[in-house]
């Protein structure tokens, strides 16, 4: 079965848009209008059980608060397609709030940064990685030199995995200024 | 927090809220902030008949749920708990014994606490003298008793002092170190507790080692480099060792030098650049000055998932980059809840688009500026390995290095155990069961080796220090003025081999202070002491005799080192109430205050604040949003939730003010700034204040500056930033800016 399915996945349609009409055409039933043409085809009894075959669940943890909710995100060929509370999480048991239900839809939001860029002349400019790294080590570089690295703020996160926090004060350290902090200082 | 018994932390967790017999919730909304750890409290309330008590400014969505609620005027908590303890003492419902073995310095709380009587209180607090006797009565008789608070106690000039006054309540309940009761923090981001271990913060390396040469000379070393190579990075030597700016006022730091900013201690040069990753600085305070700060930087770089909106708000024209980086189910890594465990959070996708992780950015950086080497040398030492993987390797290299808050035993290996199996632990006491026996769930620090269980209650001696159990740290000295500082007898946590108190565990002390012999070789290997005993004999040897490697001692409820010995009222610096300025006035100026000159009685003195500013103004947060708020403003569903920033007036106050439900109406700060926005008619506030929601920003003092986002990237809902109107004032200690108990005027738009 998933091999047809994924057969299906491979043909001329993206797999989002067939994904969106599968789930259309079974919610209403595959009328002649949806099966006839070339576009679309009727879901399989499989797809109609499982809209996602072949997917994954991803035990995870929500970002919002720092109760630390339990995830269970569905991922099909490297897409994050739904997303389900843990009922076996033991600390929350099965719940989520607006936020962490929607856990989902920030990480897919259609405003997100999506390239680097800068400001020049006031304008936005999309810009490579490797211009912006470049661009921005150099001004490091010279201010560095120039004024001293403590002319440099460096602002971490608590939205940091712990890695990454322990991570970023060593960078300030290394970089050679205690001019560090993060939103929370009790 | 840390400096009345060693750590700053949640003592118990939110599971373990549900053996509590009481409930009492200072500056603290979990129904909204928290609505699933909420749930563990309302199973307290059904399970034990647990009276929920809520002291908040506003009657919150918590407060709706309480079964007393204390509509207290902000920035007088300490005057309300010193209320309490007065009567508490009165009537001999302190815990004597535990005072007696475990707290110095309660007799000069005692002192204090009898200023304060009920009809002091009520004037100070605007609470009822019947309702503060009524809620002591409820809290105070129920054992144990449990004390939450968040940000509503942290945000003040004297937040330090606020987060003293709780735990000694606590103290003097012998609420501490027991199942259902503690001092529970709520902590705000999913991460704030692990961040703050890690500390991004400008006055400690990671684990709290602080910035002494000692400190530094350890982690040159666990990272793998040369002491003076990293001495030479900085400045000066001195530089080292000095505390740096904190987040509330790194714009001063941009800004000295220009007429009326305070001046600064920062190395001989003002801030130039700044380096943002994941950090929404226009929820911070006085953002007319980030805004200034912002404009007159050279440099601006801002990693984020979503539009920052430092960049919508600033006017620089040049030289400000907006990188997009990864969200946290973008990579991998371990995040640690309110409650100290942690958990291993998974990836789910590949980063979208262009993006990239905060670790990649930091790595590419490093090479750039040549110390890539350097900085990642830490995780390949464990295992003398040629190349690293990541994060696991990251995970590894801090639980080697941080004693501190015992993280040896987070290693990724077992947190990801944690994880698969994260359906084998007990709802109430987190109790693994099955192949998780003997471990509680996420091993709450401090975990003290790779076999420990964690520590699911701070200060508990009912259970052996194997199993998380363990007295008050030994960090404040042995004696002071005269008073021995170590525990009573007879207060040593379960099977401990020495039945006392006894100092922090050193390789000088241990034969003595354990009881044992050391052979040659593990004389040869141990560390200097327990902070920095990198071959974990002490943890070891501690494990075996039953006893904390930290000591067991006594809590303080004198801190001999902070301004103000014992906690003491002091109205904030734009107070309503003038008259009790001069009874109780703020501090005097403090310089060099992280760098910077702040100002205290000099504001508070300047003029009567209350005259041109009656309203008082504080802050806070929406069930559907977060933090600074771009996150979910960026979703369509909880965008439409609160589409539009409010503020939320008392129908009589509006009244006065001919201000309609609805009506727009302006918000004028004593710093000379103003918001314009919609008002909404609501009985949660008093008819003396407002309040407004935290979330908002793109638009700035009535100007909308949607113009500013780059194409596409703007929110489903923008409005003016709270932060705007909030009032200059930073607690004596930490910085942490007052955001809860300032001052305002409010007229129609």
């Amino acid at each position: 079965m998933q091999n047809t399915t994924q057969k299906a996945l491979s043909t001329r349609i993206g797999r989002r848009s067939f994904l969106k009409m599968a789930a259309v055409a079974s919610a209403f039933g595959a009328t002649s209008a949806f099966a006839s043409g070339n576009v679309t085809r009727a879901a399989t009894k499989e797809e109609v059980k499982n809209p996602f075959p072949g997917s994954k669940l991803v035990k995870t943890i929500c970002t919002s608060c720092s109760v630390g909710c339990g995830v269970i995100a569905e991922v099909q060929n490297g897409v994050w397609v739904r997303q389900e509370v843990a009922q076996d999480h033991p600390v929350s048991l099965g719940g989520h709030c607006c936020k962490g239900a929607d856990m989902i839809d920030m990480v897919r939001s259609e405003i997100r940064n999506k390239h680097p860029m800068v400001k020049e002349n006031g304008e936005w400019k999309r810009i490579s990685w490797d211009s912006a790294l470049d661009r921005i080590s150099k001004k490091l570089e010279d201010l560095r030199k120039t004024s001293g690295p403590d002319s440099t703020m460096f602002l971490g996160s608590a939205k940091f995995n712990n890695e990454q926090a322990y991570y970023f004060r060593k960078f300030a350290a290394m970089y050679g200024t205690n001019n560090i902090d993060h939103q929370a200082r009790i | 927090m840390a400096n009345t018994w060693g750590y700053g932390a949640m003592t118990n967790s939110l599971n373990d809220i549900q053996n509590a017999k009481a409930i009492i919730i200072f500056g603290a909304n979990p129904a909204v902030n928290h609505p699933v750890g909420f749930r563990h409290l309302l199973v307290a309330k059904e399970r034990n008949n647990a009276q929920i008590i809520v002291v908040d400014p506003r009657f919150t969505r918590t407060a709706a749920h309480a079964d007393l609620y204390a509509q207290i005027r902000p920035g007088t908590d300490i005057a309300f708990m010193y209320g309490m303890l007065n009567i508490i003492f009165k009537n001999g419902w302190e815990n004597k014994e535990f005072i007696n073995d475990r707290v110095y310095g309660m007799d000069d709380i005692r002192k204090e606490a009898a200023k304060w009587t009920p009809e002091r209180v009520s004037d100070v607090t605007g609470v009822s003298t019947q309702k503060l006797i009524q809620i002591t009565n409820a809290y105070a008789r129920q054992t144990p008793g449990t004390l939450l608070w968040a940000m509503g106690l942290t945000q003040h000039t004297i937040g330090s002092s606020n987060t003293r006054i709780a735990p000694i309540l606590q103290l003097a309940l012998g609420n501490m170190g027991v199942e259902g009761g503690g001092c529970n923090i709520l902590r705000g981001h999913d991460n704030v507790q692990g961040a703050t271990d890690m500390c991004c913060l400008s006055h400690t390396l990671p684990g709290y080692y602080g910035l002494s040469d000692g400190s530094w000379k350890y982690f040159a070393k666990s990272w793998g480099v040369d002491y003076n190579w990293l001495k030479g990075r900085f400045k000066a030597k001195e530089w080292m060792n000095k505390k740096g700016f904190t987040l509330a006022r790194w714009y001063a730091g941009v800004l000295a030098g220009k007429a009326g900013e305070d001046k600064i201690h920062n190395a001989g040069t003002n801030l130039k650049a700044l380096v943002v990753l994941g950090n929404g600085i226009t929820s911070i305070d006085q953002q007319a000055k980030v805004k200034e700060a912002l404009d007159n930087l050279e440099l601006i770089v801002i990693a984020d998932p979503f539009v920052n909106e430092a960049v919508v708000l600033t006017d620089k024209k040049d030289d400000v980059f907006l990188l997009p980086a990864a969200s946290q189910f973008e990579t991998s890594g371990c995040v640690t809840a309110t409650n100290r465990s942690a958990q291993w959070r998974s990836q789910v996708i590949e980063p979208l688009y262009e993006s990239k992780t905060d670790q990649d950015l930091m790595f590419e950086l490093a090479k750039r500026l040549g110390f890539y080497k350097e900085f990642t040398k830490g995780m390949l030492m464990k295992e003398n390995k040629k190349s690293f993987k990541w994060p696991e390797d990251a995970t590894d290299e801090f639980a080697r290095i941080i004693k501190t808050i015992g993280f040896t035993g987070w290693t990724s290996k077992r947190l990801k155990n944690h994880q698969k199996n994260w359906d084998k632990f007990d709802h109430v006491s987190l109790m693994g069961y099955g192949p998780m026996k003997g471990e509680y769930y996420g091993l709450p620090w401090p975990c003290w080796t790779e076999t420990h269980s964690g520590s699911p209650v701070l200060y508990d001696i009912n259970r052996s220090v194997k199993e998380g159990g363990m007295g008050f740290r030994n960090r404040f000295g042995l004696m002071h003025d005269g008073v021995d500082l170590l525990a009573g007898k007879g207060s040593a946590p379960k099977d401990s081999a020495n039945p006392d108190g006894y100092p922090e565990i050193t390789a000088k002390n241990i034969e003595k202070v354990l009881g044992i012999t050391l052979s040659a070789s593990e004389k040869k290997r141990i560390g200097k002491n327990w902070k920095v005993d990198t071959s974990n004999i002490i943890a070891q040897k501690c494990m075996e005799r039953g006893m904390a490697p930290y000591g067991n001692a006594k809590a303080r409820a004198n801190v001999w080192t902070f301004p103000d010995r014992i906690p003491m009222h002091r109205e904030p610096l734009h107070s309503p109430r003038q008259d009790l300025v001069k009874e109780y006035p703020t501090y005097k100026d403090k310089p060099n205050h992280y760098r910077v000159d702040t100002r205290y009685a000099s504001e508070q003195d300047k003029e009567d604040w209350s005259k041109k500013f009656p309203i008082n103004l504080i802050t806070g947060r929406l069930v559907n949003m977060n933090g600074a708020g771009v996150e979910t403003r960026s979703s369509k569903y909880l965008a439409k939730l609160s589409p539009e920033m409010f503020c939320d007036i008392n129908p009589g106050l509006a009244a006065n003010h001919d201000i309609k439900n609805g009506d727009m109406m302006w918000i004028h700060s004593p710093s000379d700034t103003k918001i314009k926005v919609k008002a909404r008619f609501t009985y949660s506030v008093a008819e003396d204040r407002v309040f407004l929601p935290m979330h908002f920003a793109g638009y700035f003092q009535g100007e909308d500056r949607s113009a500013h986002y780059p194409k596409g990237h703007k929110p489903y809902a923008v409005g003016e930033s709270a932060n705007t109107v909030t009032n200059y004032g930073y607690d004596i200690v930490t910085q942490l800016p007052e955001t809860k108990g300032g001052l305002c005027r409010i007229e129609k738009a």
